[in-house]
């Protein structure tokens, strides 16, 4: 029997744990404290050492709670990250997304900086400024930033922030002998998607969304230890998701996975999310790294990466290229089937659509189709926002 | 018709086929040896990328399984225009150089928007005076595809 206006806003029968009000993925006032409250105190990661292999290497970034970063090397091969902004007038300092700068200058009035962010010249500074300002004043910005865990490139523009090491705690343990050699980024895109950055971040912590998968289903879920994979939650709101033997070759046109990934059983798939829009894929061959950059309530870009080991040959490179694409790549089987799915999302949730809520509650002890990974990133969420998911306008604000 | 006007229908007949989701007239297309790819270069990290690869084989595979996934079934149009064609009588093919853009229609509404941008660089055999597409590199300078696609361009 269908439902009445009145029965469509009836809170679902469940614990206020497992379900959310759909405003937590449209509401601009809730965006801009998840930009201040979650984005700018969260270790984010901006870009992958393998991308500043040299000194004076540079990558910019575009930092989920609206800073523009650049992270770079220096003479010292220290990476270093910095707002990307010329303290004289407000310009941007790096435009290109990667280039090699030993000395940093605006091209707006050629203010220079060092890779190390301190300024080394003020063309004419004495003349206008006299003995008011000078380069001492003129620093750049720096934020925190560390390279770990697997040679990603994290940032923090909190300064007070807690250190990576204790934020991360043990959420990435399960692939720690797996991220314990030096990687390599093969290939990355972004991809623009008018959705709310929770909701991908979401679809990469459940995966009872397998069924929209045919390559999942028939490759994962009609295979033995399919639904023994179970989640893990950690401190902070990172949750993991245990490992099976994916049989590829049961994919017409695909075959099984000749190169492997040290310390990963054949046909491995081990996932580990982290709060608040990073996750760690590790299939088998292939290490996909996404991170999520909402621009707002209802857009976001998402960074892919896939990654193989340094020392591949170029024979197992192109295999790893080859696995990574076949599914992930903007051409791939699963990529356009998991995008066009929160694309989906974010058509029917937007603001006054009337979509009311979005279910959590599937318990099934913590196994593949269990939704807990969603709930313990939304308790998470609730802890930092002193907001409930579910009721996110209630006077009963969390402490 | 010249080979250069043959060429020219050739590659012109392919997009057609795809445009129409007329796979199997692609296929047909196609010499037995062909092979296609979609690849890019990448200057975030520097690195050359193929995105899509197959041989015929792959391609036919890969059209077969179409209806088992969920796909965007926004139509793609693709606009080519053949800019050079420098044939090798010796090895009876032929290099073209084609400039590609593609444009996606959305059903509901009708709405089209720019997909990618790039060219074509195909390599034509022609034995007996019946060109097919012997490879095919579709090389996009769009890389920004927004929710992607599963039928190659």
């Amino acid at each position: 029997m269908s439902r009445n206006e009145i029965a469509w806003k009836e809170q679902p029968k469940f614990p206020s744990t497992h379900f959310v009000d759909t405003r937590i993925y449209t509401d601009n006032q809730i965006f801009r404290e998840e930009q201040e409250k979650i984005f700018n105190k969260c270790w984010i990661i901006g870009c992958h050492e393998s991308e500043l292999p040299n000194a004076f290497d540079y990558r910019t970034f575009h930092h989920p709670g609206g800073a523009q970063l650049f992270m770079i090397r220096g003479e010292d091969m220290k990476v270093r990250a910095f707002y990307n902004i010329c303290p004289h007038r407000g310009n941007t300092l790096l435009y290109d997304p990667v280039g090699n700068a030993k000395r940093i200058t605006c091209i707006f009035h050629a203010w220079s900086f060092s890779p190390k962010g301190d300024c080394t010249d003020i063309p004419r500074g004495k003349e206008g400024y006299q003995e008011r300002y000078g380069c001492k004043d003129a620093s750049l910005r720096e934020v925190k930033s560390e390279v770990g865990y697997g040679g990603f490139v994290w940032v923090n523009v909190d300064d007070d922030s807690c250190t990576l090491k204790e934020y991360i705690g043990d959420a990435l343990g399960m692939m720690e002998e797996n991220l314990s050699m030096p990687l390599e980024v093969f290939t990355y895109h972004k991809a623009i998607v008018n959705t709310n950055y929770k909701l991908w971040h979401d679809t990469n912590s459940e995966f009872y969304h397998d069924y929209m998968h045919y390559f999942n289903r028939i490759t994962g879920m009609m295979q033995p230890g399919y639904f023994d994979r179970k989640y893990k939650g950690y401190p902070n709101g990172h949750a993991s998701v245990g490992s099976m033997a994916i049989k590829y070759d049961a994919y017409a046109g695909s075959q099984e996975r000749a190169v492997g990934w040290p310390g990963l059983a054949p046909g491995g798939w081990v996932l580990i999310d982290l709060f608040p829009g990073m996750t760690f894929n590790l299939r088998t061959s292939v290490l996909r790294m996404d991170t999520a950059i909402p621009l707002g309530p209802d857009k976001l870009i998402i960074e892919f990466r896939g990654l193989g080991l340094k020392s591949d040959t170029p024979e197992q490179r192109a295999e790893r290229v080859r696995d990574h694409n076949t599914i992930w790549g903007p051409f791939g089987r699963n990529l356009h089937e998991d995008l066009l799915g929160v694309h989906g999302q974010g058509l029917a949730m937007r603001e006054r659509s009337d979509s009311k809520w979005v279910l959590h509650g599937r318990e099934e002890n913590s196994t593949i189709h269990d939704e807990v990974g969603m709930r313990h990133f939304y308790a998470e969420w609730g802890k930092r926002m002193g907001r409930q998911a579910s009721d996110p306008f209630s006077d009963n604000k969390l402490a | 018709m010249t080979p250069k006007q043959l060429i020219d229908e050739l590659i012109y007949r392919s997009s057609l086929a795809m445009d129409s989701k007329n796979f199997t007239g692609f296929l047909d297309l196609c010499d037995p040896a062909f092979r296609y790819a979609i690849t890019a270069y990448i200057p975030e990290i520097r690195k050359e990328m193929t995105w899509l690869e197959h041989d015929k084989d792959g391609m036919k595979v890969l059209f077969d399984n179409l209806p088992r996934h969920n796909s965007d079934h926004s139509s793609l149009s693709r606009h080519v225009t053949v800019y050079t064609v420098e044939q090798d009588e010796a090895k009876q093919q032929a290099k073209t150089v084609s400039a590609l853009q593609v444009f996606k229609t959305t059903l509901d509404g009708g709405e089209t928007e720019l997909f990618a941008v790039g060219k074509i660089y195909d390599t034509i055999s022609m034995n007996g005076g019946s060109p097919k597409l012997l490879d095919r590199n579709v090389r996009l300078d769009t890389r920004m595809l927004g929710i992607g696609y599963h039928i190659p361009l």
